[in-house]
């Protein structure tokens, strides 16, 4: 296409990508870089706050007090704990949903697909009795009981999925955290107007809120997805653009809540689905993974390679796929699911339902995801999905070669004035974008069976050096940070040059291998040591362990590592980076990261700067509480300096 | 030359062009993430005036054809240069009497907050290329540079 929209779309770390993108005949995100480039300075700092109405309040030389008396400390630690509130929040109604699911599939005795994850969750939470599905019941109901705990009264599975040492470092500061969902009511309360104006506490109950993200948030939803879902096996898949096939409809699936489709991942396969489709005159049904959904089908890709074809990218990549006109319908069910979809949706006449109504979408059909119904809404929504194609790409192709003769000809001439008439909405495929062999279907149990059930051989390599540290890369995607995916991507191949091993989690997994960073022969972009370990176990540099979620898994990774070698997980070589965070939900997991004690980067601050009393915690006083610290960064060679700095004095202190 | 011409019924308040004014004139290099919002030091050379009808006033140097402050000015430490038109500022030469500040007609020149031995006066960000940050920054374009005759 000649038609160039804009020509002043962003720069994307996926060259190929940016090209498409910058000559689409419509508006993305990529596009809308450029007229919101003038940010403001005070929303940049934090130092902006509109809580009531005698705002906004802004802080200058002139005015260093909000009209209520509120300096930068205050204003700025309020908007973040609010922040930071929202973020869990998010987090914990996928963990509920999640609970709520495998509650419903074990009472209904449905089909659990990961026995050995169950058998897990039984040892870590002390259940001895019961079959399967008693079991999975007790199970869930001792995540959804601790869940709706009050606030004064703290969780109890904390203890048990957390490392002793760190633990007990949480119950020495005071932030075990009570009830997940009241951590969330009360970090609201306390940053209201006018309430807690004492930036230290506000900052500790943000610790508080990202203990309680983590374990419950990240861990645990990965784990009960586990059990649902089945576990991830590793394997190489294909990613990008190319996943898309357009013999067949195609849905997309863009959300956090993967337990929602797995009634209609078994729907779409079976016969008679397939038959409406055929009738539509496709081959059947694909779901192509976006987002984080779409991570997480990827890395669980081994359990259903008949209908998920692919990860096509992440978040600020849904536009593009959409825009391919090769998507039938968009199945959306939580965040990351970008407003910006809607008019290309409606352009392209591709059918939007809604799963969940957080996350409805303007012009979307809301269909509440309910168990109960679960199959009668899988059957509607094969059958919206299919109305959809028929629109969008159908020719009739039915049958009638039985129908009564008197009308046979009547039926010919209708549906050849139908065929003749309908007009395929155009295709815009990108056939060789992303690559086809992708490692996936990392986890903590896939990894570590892997290395021969053991984590030694991963640790001998670190203490020979062949393998200097551990950094994980993860959280979001965003356009700006140098543009889409530019400094995740930059900074991954900084650190593996470095010999530093790298494992990635959320949408920033999402660009990096889609710009071929999870490949084998990624390894040719390692350090010398790194690389031939990498060569020698036929693996890439960069370890793929899906969607953001998943972050959970690699501090699973981590505290089992320091629990073999018998130290704290601050003390380990091993670093953080949400490179280009996006939303709430990552300043969430970053304070799960700090409680954790590690260090994290960010490449964009998250709007605390205005004060010098959130700088100066996160970045400095953090390493005596936790022994985390926040580090900011936009350059990518700086920040991996930084971070290689940080990882060799933690050998030296290891002794290795 | 150039000028800064200034629509006011465009502007929001949002002090944009504040924060960007005293990012482009702070002593230490940074972002403007870690710019001292709070440091009397860090001042504006632009200032947005409420009109107390819900409206705004940016006030903005107007860098006059004939300067009041340059023609008040009796230590030459203001001046106007005859071909870009920039009314600039030698703080070595200023006498600290304040003519200027009370010349002005548009009531933008000011003695500095901390020290009140210098003017705070616009410099068209000429040290920055010539492109004045408070027009760059501001997301209503409320203001923007013209070509005007001499």
């Amino acid at each position: 296409m000649n038609n160039c929209f804009g020509c002043n779309t962003c720069k994307s770390a996926d060259k190929p990508l940016e090209e498409f993108i910058a000559n689409l005949p419509m508006e993305t995100s990529h596009h809308r870089v450029e007229s919101q480039s003038t940010k403001c300075n005070f929303g940049l700092q934090g130092v902006c706050c509109r809580l009531c109405s005698n705002g906004p309040c802004r802080i200058t030389p002139d005015a260093p007090r909000g009209i209520c008396g509120a300096n930068a400390d205050t204003i700025v630690t309020r908007n973040f704990l609010r922040a930071v509130a929202a973020g869990s929040g998010c987090y914990i109604h996928v963990v509920e949903n999640t609970a709520l699911n495998l509650k419903n599939t074990a009472l209904v005795k449905g089909k659990i697909k990961g026995e050995r994850a169950l058998e897990r969750l039984c040892s870590i939470f002390g259940i001895t009795s019961g079959d399967l599905y008693e079991k999975a019941e007790k199970v869930a109901d001792a995540v959804l009981s601790d869940l709706y705990k009050p606030e004064y009264v703290k969780m109890e599975l904390v203890e048990k999925l957390s490392y002793k040492p760190r633990f007990d470092k949480w119950k020495e500061l005071g932030i075990l955290p009570g009830g997940a969902k009241s951590e969330v009511f009360k970090g609201v309360v306390k940053c209201s107007t006018n309430l807690n104006s004492d930036p230290v506490d506000m900052l500790i109950d943000c610790l508080r809120l990202g203990i309680s993200t983590g374990l419950y948030g990240l861990v645990l939803t990965n784990l009960l997805n586990d059990v649902l879902l089945g576990e991830p096996e590793l394997r190489t898949a294909p990613v990008g653009l190319r996943v898309i096939d357009p013999d067949y409809i195609n849905i997309m699936i863009t959300g956090h809540q993967h337990s929602m489709f797995v009634d209609l991942q078994e729907r779409l396969i079976q016969p008679d689905a397939v038959a409406k489709a055929k009738a539509a005159g496709a081959k059947g049904f694909k779901l192509v993974g976006c987002t984080c959904v779409g991570q997480d089908l990827q890395l669980r890709g081994s359990h259903y390679k008949e209908v998920f074809n692919g990860h096509a990218g992440n978040n600020y990549t849904s536009e593009a796929i959409l825009a391919t006109g090769a998507i039938d319908a968009v199945l959306s069910e939580f965040n990351c699911t970008l407003p910006g979809i809607e008019p290309i949706c409606e352009e392209l006449k591709i059918k939007q339902i809604c799963l969940d109504s957080v996350a409805k979408k303007a012009n979307a059909e809301i269909m509440e995801f309910d168990f109960a119904k679960r199959e009668q809404q899988s059957n509607e929504i094969i059958d919206k999905i299919v109305g959809a194609y028929i629109l969008r790409r159908g020719k009739i192709n039915v049958d009638f070669s039985n129908a009564d003769k008197e009308w046979k000809p009547l039926i010919d001439m209708l549906v050849g004035a139908y065929n003749s008439i309908h007009q395929d909405v155009n295709l815009n495929l990108m056939p060789e974008h992303g690559n086809d062999h992708t490692l996936t279907g990392v986890s903590e149990v896939s990894l570590k069976e892997f290395l021969g059930g053991k984590w030694k051989p991963l640790i001998d390599l670190i203490v020979a050096g062949d393998i200097k540290g551990i950094a994980g890369v993860v959280g979001c995607s965003n356009l700006t940070a140098g543009g889409h995916d530019v400094l995740s991507v930059e900074l991954t191949k900084e650190l593996i040059a470095k010999d530093i091993l790298v494992l990635t989690a959320g949408c920033s997994s999402g660009g990096i291998e889609n710009c071929g960073l999870m490949t084998p022969e990624a390894a040719k972009l390692a350090g010398p040591k790194l690389r031939a370990v990498c060569e020698k176990l036929g693996i890439p540099p960069v370890l793929n362990f899906g969607p953001c979620l998943a972050i959970g898994r690699l501090e699973i990774v981590a505290t089992e590592i320091a629990e073999e070698l018998g130290v704290d997980l601050p003390q380990l070589p091993l670093v953080l980076s949400a490179a280009q965070w996006l939303e709430e939900q990552a300043l969430a997991d970053g304070a799960y990261g700090l409680a954790l004690g590690l260090p994290l980067h960010l490449g964009l601050p998250p709007f605390i700067t205005g004060s010098k009393v959130a700088v100066k915690v996160l970045t400095e006083d953090m390493k005596q509480l936790t022994g985390g610290q926040v580090i900011i960064n936009p350059d990518a060679k700086e920040s991996a300096d930084i971070l290689e700095k940080i990882i060799m004095e933690k050998r030296s202190a290891l002794n290795i | 030359m150039k000028r800064i011409m200034i629509d006011y019924m465009k502007c929001d308040g949002c002090k944009n062009c504040t924060a960007a004014c005293m990012q482009a004139h702070r002593e230490e290099q940074g972002t403007i993430y870690d710019l001292d919002l709070t440091d009397p030091k860090n001042e504006s050379r632009n200032h947005i005036l409420s009109d107390g009808r819900g409206g705004y006033r940016p006030i903005f140097c107007r860098h006059c054809d004939l300067p009041e402050c340059v023609m008040s000015c009796m230590s030459g430490a203001l001046s106007k240069d005859s071909v870009t038109g920039v009314v600039s500022y030698d703080v070595n030469k200023c006498g600290s009497c304040f003519m200027c500040v009370m010349n002005c007609p548009y009531g933008v020149l000011k003695p500095d907050t901390l020290t009140r031995t210098k003017v705070i006066k616009c410099d068209f960000c000429m040290e920055k290329g010539g492109e004045p940050s408070c027009v760059k920054n501001c997301p209503k374009k409320a203001i923007w540079v013209e070509e005007v005759q001499a």
